[in-house]
């Protein structure tokens, strides 16, 4: 069988002169030129495919060159897109391959960008993006393929508007977030030190001033003052004071958030009375205790020693050059202290602009010690470097033959949709484990109450008088919905943000950001109220249904709200009994959660074990052939029914 | 909220459409009142004198009033009573076509083609269809005068106000 008969099937299309043809011709956009977009763009061209765009706004690390084959040394600091686009290009040097180094999510990426397309296949490292994309190939109706992978494992997918699910009708886990107090009061684990290290130390000494994050509103509120009488913070002690020396700044620094803060907490008994208190410390004791055994360089040669431009790394300096050692006390004061004199004095441009980046070693050398030394002060175990900054950065070590794999299936996928062979398109999942290795499900249909491809109303629990419209734009729409330029109506109320507002325009939405959801004008948003919700790039609407409360248990629920879907009533109640399937926020960020979400390596997924054989059953709806212990299916040419049958795909 | 869903819909495009794309100088938005509250079904909207022309340095205010039969019936379209020219009805109410329920109009026209058209219909008079006195007979009788009183118009509505 082969390219004579008239109509082959999969896989003898493959064949075909005729979907060769179509693959010759079909324009198609990789989005993510890292580890699953590399195999994938080489993968793309040698199977004959011609006209690519690539997209990707990252530039090439060292840490990237182990298996994204398609750069080298020399090209760290260039594009991806770029020079993926060039590397690719040689393999077949006729095929139109256009780079754009950029990041999806600006506007200039639009629906009718997308529509040029004919298939869009996602290589992506974050669920914010894939969300992006997925909404706008769904207003744009191209199919998308979809993938990622940590490890050995990852997953395939397809979507296809009116046709298949899109990549939201299943509600994908959340970050998981930390219990405010537990962050800024009581830690008990090593991550919620580096949390605190990263997110708000870091952030304060650092970050740009005007950035606020969960950790300061939780003080603005004074939600601290329930469990003892704390002083409001001035974030301004934070700032380095005029004609202060860098090293009396670091250890005016050491000094408040080691011993001072640590006393002042040790102050509200309550909290220790189940819990073992912490212990200041004191940095002169530290710095006097002997050095621990192992040798050390002497700091200032090899300080100076840094080449300029290239980030200084304040542990290497001070001798602490492997990666997997783990640092006394006094190290981690001494990392410390020289971390923060080496920010100020070599990056002062760096200081009130910083974002935390894993692959910035300065950065990840402060907050290794910084959390390190709270850990101590708690009695929590310390921390590698190297393990400290895989916390930090949400590193899920990548593997380049899962991408390779993956990145073939996608290929494969892409070929059934050009073939409109929508039939036996297949979303793949690749396991460790399982007795196959490589298992594939039939694509489950449209959810009608997705709130994204579908019409669906979703309702939000909020203190609707504490919570202002910023948190809510913040943490509702932007963390949770993935709402990229949100805008809100209700009733004669209206925020619109993002592109196309003149000035006076935003200066007019950015009024009320401050005011209470109760507070805002038009009648204020409460209890009942409908907000419209509209994304200004993607093809987003959404209504949400407002019920006030604000009786939350903080340990339970840190977010102090949630969202949950639509559901008929009887539905409703099945589901209520299995926590975070409807999408409730807090449930979802639960110590269960499996999947680490936003990673920012190129590989993480939000992933998938295997078919969710579970989820399948206990909503009912969807027909998902669990995969191993599923019994074939009686016919071969029942396709639609299971896919029990296609198990091993077909990779020729 | 008493307004009706469709019209209110068919505004929100109109206005993320507007954002994503309009002519340069002009402004379109739903009116807000002094409290921050929003009017969507009244929009006030800023039309630019066309350049080389004696309309240009003018920012010309105009109002659009939606009903609640929008898209099937055309906005109101009002410059500030009393404006000169010579389709503008003496209370401000702009008299052409394509704003027209019983002529032109349709429910596919957009914000942005309205607000084109009437920038269009300043420096375009149709003398043949008039809508106030002054304006009629000024343009017909001495084309001098008319420039200069449209200039002086002009002057009235500068850009920043």
């Amino acid at each position: 069988m082969a390219a004579s008969d008239p109509t082959p099937g999969w896989p003898a299309v493959v064949h075909s002169s005729g979907l060769q043809q179509q693959v010759k011709y079909a324009k198609v956009l990789a989005v993510g030129a890292g580890g699953i977009g590399c195999e994938l763009l080489k993968t793309l061209v040698l199977s004959g495919f011609e006209n690519i765009e690539v997209i990707d706004m990252d530039t090439i690390e060292t840490s990237n060159l182990n298996r994204q084959f398609l750069f080298r040394k020399r090209h760290v600091g260039e594009s991806k897109a770029k020079v993926a686009a060039e590397a690719v290009r040689k393999f077949r040097p006729h095929a139109q391959i256009v780079a754009h180094q950029g990041n999806v999510k600006e506007p200039q990426y639009d629906v009718d960008f997308f529509r040029k397309f004919d298939l869009v296949l996602n290589g992506l490292d974050n669920l914010e993006a894939r969300r992006h994309v997925n909404r706008l190939c769904l207003a744009a109706e191209v199919p998308l393929v979809e993938s990622g992978t940590t490890g050995y494992i990852g997953q395939v997918s397809v979507h296809k508007k009116g046709v298949f699910e899109c990549f939201e009708c299943q509600s994908k886990p959340s970050p998981k977030t930390y219990p405010v107090c537990t962050i800024r009061n009581t830690p008990d684990k090593p991550i919620h030190c580096v949390v605190w290290a990263k997110e708000l130390l870091f952030q304060r000494l650092f970050g740009r001033p005007d950035v606020v994050t969960d950790l300061d509103e939780a003080e603005a509120n004074g939600e601290d003052g329930a469990e003892g009488h704390e002083e409001k913070e001035d974030p301004s002690f934070f700032l380095r004071r005029d004609g202060e020396t860098a090293d009396a700044y670091a250890r005016r620094i050491f000094h408040r958030v080691f011993t001072y803060d640590i006393e002042r907490v040790l102050r509200m008994k309550d909290l220790w009375t189940t819990r073992t208190p912490p212990t200041p410390l004191v940095l002169d004791d530290i710095l006097e205790s002997p050095p621990s055994n192992g040798p050390h360089a002497p700091a200032k040669a090899a300080a100076s020693n840094g080449h300029a431009g290239a980030s200084a790394s304040a542990s290497r300096a001070l001798g602490l050059r492997d990666s997997h050692q783990m640092w006394s006390l006094r190290d981690n004061a001494r990392v410390f202290l020289e971390s923060i004199r080496t920010f100020l004095e070599q990056r002062p441009e760096d200081v009130g602009a910083a974002e935390f980046d894993k692959d910035d070693a300065l950065a990840v050398d402060f907050v290794t010690a910084a959390a390190n030394l709270r850990s101590l002060a708690y009695g929590i175990p310390t921390q590698t470097l190297f393990d400290c900054k895989g916390m930090a950065g949400n590193i899920i070590h990548a593997i380049a033959t899962t991408n390779a794999i993956i990145s073939g299936l996608i290929v494969v996928e892409a070929m059934k949709l050009l073939a409109k062979m929508d039939s036996h398109c297949k979303a793949t999942y690749l396991s460790q484990f399982n007795r196959r290795m490589v298992c594939a499900v039939a694509p489950p249909p449209p959810d009608a109450k997705c709130m994204v491809c579908g019409k669906s109303q979703l309702q939000l629990q909020i203190d609707t008088a504490s919570t202002t419209l910023g948190q809510f734009v913040t943490k509702v729409l932007k963390k949770h919905l993935g709402i990229n330029e949100p805008t809100v109506t209700c009733g004669d109320f209206m925020y619109e943000e993002g592109s196309g507002l003149d000035d006076s325009e935003v200066a007019f939405n950015a009024k009320n950001l401050p005011l209470a959801l109760a507070s805002l004008p038009g009648g204020g948003v409460r209890n009942g109220a409908i907000l419209e919700i509209d994304d200004q790039t993607q093809h987003f609407q959404v209504q949400v249904l407002v019920s006030h409360k604000d009786d939350w248990d903080e340990e339970k629920v840190p977010e102090k709200f949630t969202l949950t879907g639509s559901l008929p009533p009887a539905q409703q109640e099945a589901e209520a009994g299995t926590a975070g399937t409807a999408g409730t926020a807090g449930a979802e960020a639960g110590p269960s959660s499996a999947a680490a979400a936003a990673g920012d390596d190129n590989d993480v997924v939000e992933l998938v074990e295997a078919p969710p054989a579970s989820t399948t059953e206990q909503s009912g709806k969807r027909k998902r052939p669990a995969e191993s212990d599923a019994e074939p299916a009686p016919s071969k040419g029942k396709r639609a029914k299971a896919a029990d049958d296609d198990d091993c795909i077909c990779l020729d | 909220m008493s307004t009706s869903g469709v019209a209110r819909g068919r505004l929100a495009q109109e206005r993320k459409s507007w954002r994503k794309d309009h002519p340069f100088g002009f402004v379109a938005r739903p009116e807000s009142a002094a409290d921050g509250s929003v009017n969507f079904m009244k929009w006030t909207c800023l039309i630019p004198g066309k350049e080389g022309t004696m309309w240009e340095g003018g920012m010309y205010p105009l109002t659009l009033r939606f009903s609640n039969d929008y898209p099937s019936s055309a906005p109101e379209c009002h410059f500030p009573p009393g404006f000169f020219h010579p389709n503008i009805y003496p209370s401000g109410k702009v008299c052409l076509s394509i704003v027209n329920n019983e002529h032109g109009w349709r429910p596919s026209i957009t914000v942005k083609q309205i607000l084109m058209g009437i920038q269009e219909l300043l420096t375009t008079p149709n003398n043949d269809d008039p809508a106030q006195e002054l304006g009629y007979t000024i343009f017909k009788k001495d084309k001098r005068d008319y420039e200069r009183r449209v200039r002086l118009q002009a002057q009235k509505y500068p850009p920043e106000h």
